[in-house]
């Protein structure tokens, strides 16, 4: 019998590496607190002051996505747990270790990708899921609640936490490109923060058009339970997320084979 | 069998390997022998399919590094022992390895155990020291029980015992029918732990053979002790050898051999009272087959005598 390293070993042995570091326990725990204690403290002041919110305000108020709004601190600490992924073991020198055993780069960054976006998806669904009815818990009773038993509720959370487990690997392919931890995690903040900055000194009449392509607004667009109008729609957003993260995978994959290690 | 095939390496405007050329043979001991600078390290990963060579390929049994099926059952290598995550463990980086090319759980404790770092495995490894983490990288190597051993400068960083320890452990894995190639910047390290020897300078084989074949090939010097030292040093001129060290009457001289020197004292009635032919150590011979190919010359050449 041959036992030969194929992609299930490879993936079993990035679990192992993935489950064993600090920066993987220390991330997530962030993440956790990040999104759970932002979304508690406003969910709290918007319910301690929604009497004097104008009628404006009440007509346009989103339970869902009010409630998710710790998401917006979530999406760096998922970046970074999946920048260090990779990037770690240009800092530490082991990714030569690791091609030793794995030589096949595809396998490897396959390998990588299943067990950082399996495990992500796990994490941050269950984060969003327990922000989100936390928030519907401060609401009840005051502000106006969504339930999940309606279905564009139920798609909104759960694209939510996709979307913050499709960014794991953006931050992941960030680092496979960069190699390197500070370089990848500034290029990752440029990308959701900077980028949408700049798209305000455009023209009003191109900005629509630009902006539905920013990270932030495909997440406002996967987690809402109407169509903005000038945004993508749920799937679009998701789709066209999707498109940026295998593009940026596949670039990496390419320099991985292409240069010295 | 480990085959370097006409290898080049070329970065930008520097040649870090200039068509290499050698076989490395199992069963023994194989010394990689060069200065600083010289390749070796590049010899090393070009080898593991971690750099791409410009020209050329090195080979595993006639396979590339990258079509081996299980490459740590087939060659197990240690290049920068340091090059670990520093946050995890020593018994889950062994687990991570091995799970990889699927070798049994049980395999990691049997090497933990055997390079003696089996009370530490539970330790992050960023606490270890150079020695310790020396002997993790040589269980990384052993893991998969591979016929194709390489060690990038072993001896860096351990102790006496450990230097004692990893020479005893190459003969032994030799002797197992293993190819063992071991790079060394030592020459007297090579001297003692390896059988053959291959030396490399600025990219470039140099030569190669045995440690007996190398300082054959250089000329000894002979010690001699006479009644009349100034009388023997003219005639040695004369007979166009040298004296190379000359102190109350004790010479050494080069360019002729022992026999030669005792005739010429013989014959102008000189009394010897001691003739002592001296081979040539392996490090001289280095030092005069590398003298040319030092990148980073100095006028003493440090790198041959530091230990």
């Amino acid at each position: 019998m041959s036992k030969n390293e194929n992609v299930v070993s490879t993936a079993k042995s990035e679990w192992i590496k993935f489950r064993t570091v600090n920066s993987t326990i220390v991330g997530i725990a962030l993440l956790f607190f990040l999104t759970i204690g932002f979304s508690l403290l406003i969910t709290l002041v918007l319910r301690a002051h929604w009497d004097q919110s104008t009628r404006i305000d009440k007509l346009t108020f989103d339970p869902v996505s009010t409630s998710l709004v710790g998401v917006f601190f979530a999406q760096f600490a998922v970046g970074v747990i999946g920048v260090l992924f990779i990037s770690a073991e240009y800092s530490s020198g082991s990714i030569r270790t690791t091609l030793a055993a794995v030589p096949n780069r595809v396998r490897l960054v396959t390998g990588k990708v299943i067990v950082l976006f399996g495990s992500m998806f796990i994490v941050c669904e269950v984060v969003t899921f327990v922000t989100f009815l936390m928030g519907q818990a401060v609401f009840s009773g005051v502000v106006p609640t969504a339930s999940l038993s309606s279905g564009s509720v139920l798609r909104a959370v759960i694209l939510t936490g996709v979307y913050l487990a499709l960014l794991t690997l953006l931050g992941f392919a960030l680092g496979l490109i960069l190699r390197q931890s500070a370089a990848s995690i500034s290029v990752f903040v440029v990308i959701l923060l900077i980028v949408p900055l700049i798209s305000l000194s455009f023209p009003e009449s191109w900005r629509n058009d630009i902006e539905r392509f920013e990270l932030g607004n495909l997440w406002t667009s996967m987690a809402s339970t109407t169509t903005p109008s000038h945004l993508f729609t749920a799937w679009s957003a998701f789709a066209a997320l999707v498109i940026y993260v295998v593009a940026f995978l596949a670039a990496g994959t390419v320099l991985l084979q292409t240069r010295d290690a | 069998m480990l085959k370097i095939d006409h290898l080049t390496k070329r970065y930008k405007d520097t040649t870090a390997l200039d068509d290499l050329d050698f076989e490395v043979k199992p069963g023994v001991v194989t010394g990689f022998l060069g200065p600083n600078g010289s390749g070796k390290t590049t010899t090393m990963r070009l080898i593991l399919g971690l750099d791409h060579p410009t020209k050329g390929r090195a080979t595993i049994d006639g396979l590339n590094y990258a079509d081996l099926k299980a490459p740590l059952r087939e060659v197990g290598a240690l290049l920068d022992a340091k090059a670990v995550h520093p946050g995890r463990t020593a018994r889950n980086h062994l687990r991570a390895l091995a799970t990889s090319n699927q070798i049994p759980k049980a395999r990691v404790d049997e090497v933990l155990e055997f390079v003696g770092i089996a009370s530490v495995a539970h330790k992050k490894v960023g606490s270890y020291s150079l020695g310790m983490s020396q002997r993790l990288g040589i269980a990384g190597a052993l893991l998969g029980d591979p016929g194709v051993l390489l060690f990038d400068e072993p001896v860096n960083g351990l102790d006496p015992e450990g230097i004692k320890w990893i020479r005893d452990f190459f003969r032994s894995l030799a002797k197992e029918g293993r190819t063992v190639f071991v790079s060394s910047h030592l020459m007297s390290e090579m001297a003692v732990s390896a059988d053959q020897i291959i030396v490399i300078g600025r990219g470039r084989f140099i030569t190669q053979g045995s440690v007996d074949d190398l300082t054959a090939t250089a000329q000894g010097t002979v010690f001699v002790r006479v009644s009349d030292p100034p009388q023997l040093v003219s005639l040695v001129k004369n007979h166009n050898g040298t004296v190379e060290e000359m102190n109350d009457g004790n010479l050494t001289i080069g360019g002729l051999t022992s026999d030669q020197i005792g005739g010429i004292a013989f014959n102008a009635g000189i009394t010897v009272l001691e003739l002592t032919p001296q081979r040539a150590s392996l490090e001289d011979v280095f030092m005069d087959l590398t003298a040319d190919s030092l990148e980073f010359g100095s006028s003493k050449p440090e790198t041959a005598h530091h230990e």
